[in-house]
């Protein structure tokens, strides 16, 4: 691994000469305080000020709908159309973690071809990033890197130091050595260290993560999923924004005028009442809160239990996007014993009073 | 006696019939049904917030979508004195190019064509008229896509809000619109020469009075402050009702207008003869070229002036995009905070003259009035047909009859949707009578025919009115006392209106004072008992149209000569309003 | 192969027409609509219907006179598949928001007096569902034309359309936008029928509820979050009412037994 030194003003151009070759994508303001990823064509869009994306950057490599194949009675041909060389700049630590998960995910007994090609055809530029109150990521360590990216950028006052995690990356910055320079000073060390020992000061929120599986175990049958469940609005939020969920729906998409159908992919959620439903009409979770179980009993449990870390990368996108608080944070937390302040919580509070007057 | 119906009028928008009834020689009656069930729009906008409304209101019609949605903004921003920036109202001028550019060309090519073409619709007339075809549904689909980029989908779009848009469109979305509007001149000069060359039949001619918006400064457009009508009377929104006296029909859950008395016309036809001159750059050469006296009088021109106002749209496009773009910093909704207050929009949809009309009170909205243009259509709907099925009869063509009442109604392009959203009349002023009375004696002179039993007590205000205006010196008031009077009240009053007085039961509170065309009253099945036969069978349509019923609400119709209080205070009103008119037309007389 | 193709009929009742109008919005397929299928009857469309037995039928709008629920129950009586398209079809509409029959008496008498209608008699506005069966639904007001396709489509080669159950919200999440509803926004996103693209959200404006309730949606969850962020009661129920048609009425019962 190699660490090199590039100055702020040489970014714009080191990404005009990488980005020649593949589409750049980098976050942009959506909303005043609401970023997304986006394919730049002109950097002044760019905006690295950012906390998380609404959505995390596995939309780029699966779009929420993706045509796979066209089929005829007897033919098929499949549809490549997403696959295209990108590079994926200014990805926070989480979600380069997350990419970790989702590639497991999507080789761990078949390889899907449609991930696997599009993930061989992007090269991630990592960024460094600091908490706000809803990052967990030092909870779940993943909030420093140490596998999935080609390039970190870690911002320092005048430069960023550029960690070369692969030989792509390596070829990148090979493209025109002379924007970076090696010598890196003791100045820059001791800048950076302090840095870090700031940033790890700075988490505000905290989960213990290593106590789930049991706890989940033991609570099983606890009254706090039928609260939660009363309260679930069932939107599907909380998965979709999760960077580390990979489920989805296949069906077909007759054309018109043609014997022939398109067969589309779509991402789907274990939060949403048709996910569990087979043919027949039976469903096996039709109850909000067998299906709040199942997420969490996967991200916390499940996953703790095989791979020893949660499938929760602490990105708090759950916790700023569900309306009813029914999050990450405010379930582990309840989970462990801790009082929380959510509006299911309250919710449920005033449904028990009212049915006691 | 026969009838002659199209049952379910095809190619027009929702769900409606017209039928001509014909004794001997002689159409007694022409009825434009509207099967479309009532949808009470306007009660359901009631109480709900202006924003609520915004939204609600235009689902009365899907192909007038933005026309109502113009008409509701422009109608609740006077209220709540919003003043948009001039770029948001160029927005929506450009939705509503988009609007008329989508509904004219559904109209003439797809709707109307084929009745020239002779086929049953546009799909069986594509093996022969391709391009036709082709351009009416592309064009279709480039005003779909305007109105899709503006308001944010194709019907019914929420993006267009009170104070301005949710959302402006990219700039290359503009762009595009400019250059693809550019690009269909060719197609669009073409189409103006087909619809303005064809062939229109020239029964059923006659005159009528045309109304539309006036956009001001001299120029074309598609809303503004007044309403512009073809005898050059100018009207401002606020008094709008001096135009619509809307009157329910029983026919029909859409309800009929009446400009003092008689019907007028709104639509692209309207506005071409009231604006035409207006008319600019091709568009304007095109009017010269083409218009002429038959487009004053035959309601089947309505289909070349749709061809002209697509001609205006494409010239205009290209200008607003200019102008939409040259203003960047406009904040997209203009904050506002007035909870109180009245205002009325007045909006051209591309059937005509639409009227939305709103009160808010503490935050809600309190009062609506919704007036479409099919609704004032109707009456002129009905008039047109009733002349072309006496001409062709006249004629000895009466096989031609049904198809060409089909092809009339539909040249009105009707939008039955929007007219059966009912608008509330009745609620109105409780001496709306007295108004509608008073414009009737002006232009008229009508025989009045007092009816009732004397012995039947509440029954006998006719007769009772009756006396009491002849005592006071009018003329020619009538008595149905006996057989004989009767018979020489139908000679000597052929062909003139009639009014008649009598005691109806309206389920309205004692006393209350209703004024009806007589056409109405007499197809309202728990009015019509109150007719006897003898009554109203000399009657001829002619005569029918003309004449109305004053009617008064008993409250007892006990055996007995006694009169109820509450009967005889609106009896008082009544020779009150009579009296003060004979006054006047007396000094008129004098003068003379 | 002509013999082959399904018999269609597309029927409006009282509406604003919008669905049989999107139907004829779809510019670039309508030629491919009326090849791939025997258009039998589309009063709109065409003037040589024929009113005869059918493979499907298509309706829209609300049952509001005796003469619709005649028709109606002809249509059913015709046709294989009955399908309900558009908000007045499969809700009733916005003209079904009366619950109470005395209040839509009251209100119909305001609007067209005591005048009896000789042509048909009107009733309350109901969807086509509380006077037939109806094998599918296809929701939205109007409904939305890719949708329309892909449910045309497939009924046309004699695939079951799939069903959905989603709110607005999965929609809105793909396109990347923010919670309104969090931001403290009244949004019916999560207690209305996807289908519509998410169309109001990615205009920046919240959810109207157009698309009809879902019928497994959590309103009283979303009830009281309303509640807590300051919304006026009564404002909340007029709003999850407005495009609920008949659907929602034990809901909104419910809240004013509790009430009392």
């Amino acid at each position: 691994m190699r660490i090199v030194k590039l100055k702020k003003e040489n970014l714009f151009p080191f990404l005009e000469v990488i980005s020649k070759e593949a589409d750049l994508w980098a976050p942009v303001k959506k909303y005043e305080d609401k970023h997304v990823f986006k394919a730049v064509e002109d950097f002044s869009e760019i905006d690295l000020d950012y906390q998380r994306t609404i959505i995390p950057p596995r939309r780029i490599l699966l779009p929420p709908k993706t045509n796979m194949f066209e089929a005829t009675q007897n033919t098929y041909k499949e549809d490549f159309s997403n696959v295209s060389k990108k590079i994926i700049f200014g990805i926070h630590a989480c979600d380069v973690n997350a990419l970790v998960i989702m590639d497991r995910f999507y080789n761990f007994a078949y390889d899907d071809p449609y991930y696997t090609r599009a993930r061989e055809n992007t090269l991630i530029l990592g960024y460094s990033c600091w908490p706000d109150e809803h990052c967990l990521c030092k909870s779940t360590n993943t909030h420093i890197v140490t596998e999935g990216y080609d390039l970190f950028f870690s911002k320092l006052d005048t430069h960023y130091l550029v960690w070369i995690g692969s030989s792509q990356g390596d070829d990148l910055i090979r493209k025109q050595p002379s924007l970076f320079n090696e010598d890196i000073s003791d100045k820059d060390i001791q800048t950076y260290l302090n840095w870090q020992k700031e940033r790890e000061d700075a988490f505000q929120a905290e989960i213990d993560f290593i106590d789930m599986p049991d706890l989940i175990e033991l609570k099983y049958n606890d009254p706090l999923w039928e609260e939660l469940g009363k309260a679930c609005l069932a939107c599907g939020s909380c998965t979709n924004v999760c960077p580390t969920c990979n489920c989805y729906n296949v069906y077909d998409k007759p054309i018109l005028g043609k014997n022939a159908s398109k067969i589309v992919r779509c991402w789907d959620a274990c939060t949403l009442e048709n996910y569990s439903e087979v043919a027949g009409g039976e469903n096996f979770r039709e109850n909000r809160a067998d299906r709040l179980k199942l997420w969490y009993t996967h991200k916390l449990q499940a996953y703790i239990s095989k791979y020893g870390k949660p499938a929760c990368v602490g990105c708090g996108r759950c916790i700023v996007s569900c309306p009813v608080d029914i999050n990450v944070l405010t379930v582990g937390k309840t989970l462990s014993g801790e009082k929380v302040d959510a509006f299911w919580k309250r919710f449920n509070l005033q449904v028990k009073k009212e049915v006691r007057k | 006696m026969k009838t002659i119906s199209v049952e379910h009028l095809c190619r027009v928008e929702g769900n409606g019939g017209i039928s001509a009834t014909i004794d001997g020689k002689k159409v007694t009656e022409v009825k434009f049904n509207i099967y479309e069930g009532p949808r009470l729009i306007e009660q359901l906008t009631i109480g709900r917030t202006p924003e609520e409304d915004v939204s609600l209101a235009p689902r009365i019609c899907a192909i007038c979508t933005l026309s109502h949605k113009n008409a509701v903004l422009r109608a609740i921003e006077k209220a709540l004195s919003v003043k948009v920036p001039k770029k948001t109202i160029l927005m929506r001028e450009l939705m509503h190019m988009g609007e008329i550019i989508e509904s004219h060309s559904l109209h003439i090519f797809l709707l109307a064509l084929p009745d020239y073409l002779g086929y049953p619709n546009a799909i069986a007339m594509a093996a022969k008229y391709d391009l036709e075809v082709k351009i009416g549904l592309e064009m279709k689909n480039f005003g779909n896509h305007i109105m899709k980029t503006i308001s944010g989908r194709y019907i019914h779009g929420e993006n267009p809000v009170i104070g301005g848009f949710g959302k402006f469109p990219d700039k290359k979305d503009l762009l595009w619109i400019k250059s693809r509007a550019q690009q269909f001149m060719p197609f669009v000069l073409k189409t103006v020469s087909l619809f303005c060359e064809l062939d229109y039949p020239e029964i059923p001619e006659d005159e009528t009075l045309y109304a539309c918006c006036d956009p001001g400064n001299g120029k074309f457009g598609f809303w503004g402050e007044k309403i512009l009508l073809s005898n050059g009377e100018s009207i401002p929104a606020d008094d709008y009702k001096k135009l619509t006296n809307e009157f329910v029909v029983s026919h029909s859950y859409a309800k009929h207008s009446l400009y003092k008395g008689k019907p007028y016309s709104v639509g692209a036809l309207a506005r071409i003869n009231n604006l035409g001159e207006r008319l600019d750059g091709e568009a304007g050469r095109k009017f010269k070229k083409y218009f002429n006296e038959h487009w004053k009088k035959n309601p089947l021109y309505h289909n070349a002036a749709q061809a002209l106002e697509i001609l205006y749209c494409f010239e205009r496009i290209p200008v607003l995009v200019k102008k939409i773009l040259k203003d960047e910093n406009t904040p997209k909704i203009i904050p506002y905070s007035v909870k109180e207050g009245k205002g009325t929009g007045l909006v051209e949809a591309p059937r005509g003259l639409l009227i939305h009309h709103y009160e808010i009170k503490n935050g809600l909205v309190s009062n609506v009035d919704i007036i479409t243009p099919t609704a004032q259509n109707a009456e002129d709907i009905e008039r047109y047909c009733y002349i072309a099925t006496q001409k062709l009869l006249d004629e000895g063509q009466e096989e031609k009859i049904r198809d060409r009442m089909d092809l009339v109604v539909r040249a009105f392009d009707p939008c039955i949707s929007c007219s059966a959203h009912s608008a509330q009349v009745r609620q109105g002023k409780t001496d709306e009578w007295k108004s509608k009375l008073e414009t009737i004696l002006t232009h008229e002179e009508p025989a009045f025919l007092g009816i009732g039993n004397f012995r039947q007590g509440d029954d006998a205000v006719g007769i009772f009115i009756g006396k009491q205006l002849r005592d006071a010196g009018q003329k020619n008031v009538w008595l149905e006392s006996s057989t004989n009077e009767m018979e020489s009240f139908w000679k000597s009053n052929a062909g003139k209106p009639v009014i008649f007085l009598d005691a109806i039961d309206f389920q309205e509170k004692p006393g209350t004072v209703t004024f009806l065309p007589l056409l109405y009253a007499l197809n309202n099945s728990s009015l019509v008992h109150k007719f006897s036969p003898f009554v109203t069978g000399p009657l001829k349509y002619n005569q029918l149209k003309k004449s109305y019923i004053l009617g008064i609400q008993p409250a007892s119709l006990k055996r007995g000569k006694t009169i109820s209080p509450c009967v005889k205070k609106a009896t008082r009103e009544v020779l009150e309003t009579l009296k003060s008119r004979q006054k006047k037309n007396r000094h008129f007389k004098d003068k003379e | 192969m002509e013999n082959s193709k399904l018999k269609i009929g597309i029927y409006e009742l009282t509406g604003c027409a919008g669905d049989a109008l999107l139907i004829l919005d779809c510019e670039k397929e309508l030629i491919d609509i009326f090849n791939a299928a025997d258009i039998q009857s589309f009063v709109m469309a065409k003037s040589d219907n024929i009113e005869g037995d059918l493979d499907i039928a298509l309706v829209e709008g609300s049952v509001t006179t005796e003469k619709e629920i005649e028709e109606l129950k002809d249509i059913r009586q015709r046709s294989k598949i009955v399908v309900a398209i558009g908000l007045c079809a499969t809700v009733g509409g916005i003209q079904a928001r009366f619950l109470d029959p005395k209040e839509w008496n009251e209100r119909f008498k305001k609007v067209y007096g005591n005048i009896e209608m000789t042509h048909t008699k009107p009733v309350q506005s109901k969807p086509i569902d509380a006077y037939i069966d109806v094998d599918f639904y296809l929701p939205g007001c109007p409904i939305g034309k890719e949708q329309f396709l892909i449910f045309f489509t497939r009924i046309l080669k004699g695939n079951p359309p799939e069903k959905s159950q989603n709110p607005v919200c999965v929609t809105c999440k793909y396109n990347e936008n923010d919670c309104l509803l969090k931001k403290g926004i009244l949004c019916l996103g999560p207690l209305t029928e996807d289908g519509c693209g998410a169309i109001c959200i990615n205009h920046n404006l919240p959810c109207a509820g157009c698309w009809g309730p879902l019928k497994t949606g959590n309103r009283t969850s979303e009830y009281y979050l309303l509640k807590e962020k300051g919304f006026d009661v009564e404002h909340i129920k007029k709003k999850m009412a407005n495009y609920s048609g008949t659907k929602i009425a034990s809901f909104l019962k419910e809240l004013e037994k509790e009430k009392k």
